[in-house]
């Protein structure tokens, strides 16, 4: 049989900082493909280019697809490479054509959850791990109303943000921030809640 | 010195990658004795004023030295060295930025004190001189933090 043909179209999809490096499976008829995956800081690459390191998830690596989320760890470009193995054959590496960087990842609007408990405005945010923080701007909807803005450190915990009053609806947005990289998402869909009845009484 | 130089960074991540190694690393260590970054005299000296060339200087210590001379066969020590190494890297640029602003200046005091850690590292054989520079690691670090605490913005 001829030498096993080495993964293509190696790319990396990375979004909110989990990074997932893909190609295209090498396909032998009977037989089960399994594939290593290394990588390669920008340190290495400069003082060290020899060294290329075992992926922490992916060697080996069953399907062709590896998460290198926890190998990418600081704001320096990266080198990745992928060879297949079929019992005792294996393939040359196929080399990422150009290196990653984590700064590349793509930042989505975070989840939002805006519901009221009584008179009380609260949300949860989606919890995206410990790499992210949100700021979160509320405002009453009327003329001259004052934006609001609170940082919040973790989602998928419930937030009080405000005592709410009858007469105007209260609106949410919020953004992530990607501490590792200083790097903001875009808003997420403002959200509104209003409360109905009489205003709260003044406390005597 | 560093107060205006060294962007805030997320040092507690290297932290962890060193303490997942710290053990293994410094039970390599065979002169136990004998200190490279020699925590009281060296960087505890050091003057608000030196902060940013003597970073500078170690970091380029041990990317240039330390990390190059030893050799990890243990793939998750190599990982962790290789996160540390390439945090370094990403700072060692940072501070690249502040010496074109002239703002990361080396007078004679910073350039005594690495010239004492070379001298350090130079009096071992050079794989002891890495693992127990290696090792050591936690004093930089630490240094690294609190200097960067105080001058923070």
């Amino acid at each position: 049989a001829g030498a096993l043909a080495a993964p293509q179209n190696l790319s990396v999809h990375s979004t909110n900082l989990k990074h997932l490096l893909r190609w295209s499976p090498v396909v032998v008829p009977g037989g089960t493909v399994s594939y290593s995956v290394e990588y390669q800081g920008e340190y290495e690459s400069l003082y060290a280019s020899h060294i290329w390191i075992p992926s922490s998830r992916c060697s080996p690596a069953v399907g062709p697809e590896c998460d290198v989320t926890d190998d990418i760890t600081a704001n320096v470009q990266y080198n990745l490479r992928v060879r297949a193995t079929l019992g005792s054959q294996t393939s040359a590496w196929s080399t990422l054509e150009h290196p990653f960087h984590r700064n590349s990842t793509i930042l989505t609007p975070p989840g939002l959850d805006v519901t009221k408990d009584g008179f009380h405005l609260v949300i949860e945010l989606e919890d995206l791990g410990p790499q992210f923080e949100f700021l979160v701007f509320y405002w009453r909807r009327e003329s001259g109303a004052k934006e609001q803005v609170k940082t919040v450190r973790r989602g998928g915990i419930p937030v009080h943000l405000e005592t709410m009053e009858p007469g105007a609806p209260y609106c949410v947005k919020a953004q992530t921030f990607a501490k590792a990289i200083g790097r903001h998402s875009a808003f997420s869909q403002a959200d509104c809640v209003e409360v109905q009845g009489e205003a709260l009484p003044l406390a005597l | 010195g560093l107060r205006r130089c060294l962007i805030s960074m997320d040092m507690h991540h290297i932290e962890q990658s060193f303490q997942g190694i710290k053990r293994a690393v410094q039970a390599k260590d065979t002169f136990q004795n004998v200190t490279i970054l020699s925590k009281s005299e060296t960087l505890q000296s050091i003057k608000p004023l030196d902060v940013c060339c003597v970073t500078k200087n170690l970091l380029t210590f041990y990317m240039d030295r330390v990390f190059k001379d030893h050799q990890e066969p243990n793939p998750q020590i190599l990982r962790k060295i290789s996160s540390i190494a390439n945090s370094f890297l990403y700072m060692q640029k940072t501070l690249q930025q502040c010496q074109e602003q002239r703002r990361c200046h080396c007078r004679q005091e910073a350039i005594n004190v690495t010239t004492v850690i070379h001298d350090n590292y130079d009096q071992l054989e050079v794989r002891s001189a890495a693992v127990k520079s290696l090792g050591e690691l936690d004093v930089f670090l630490a240094w690294i933090d609190k200097n960067h605490q105080e001058t923070s913005a």
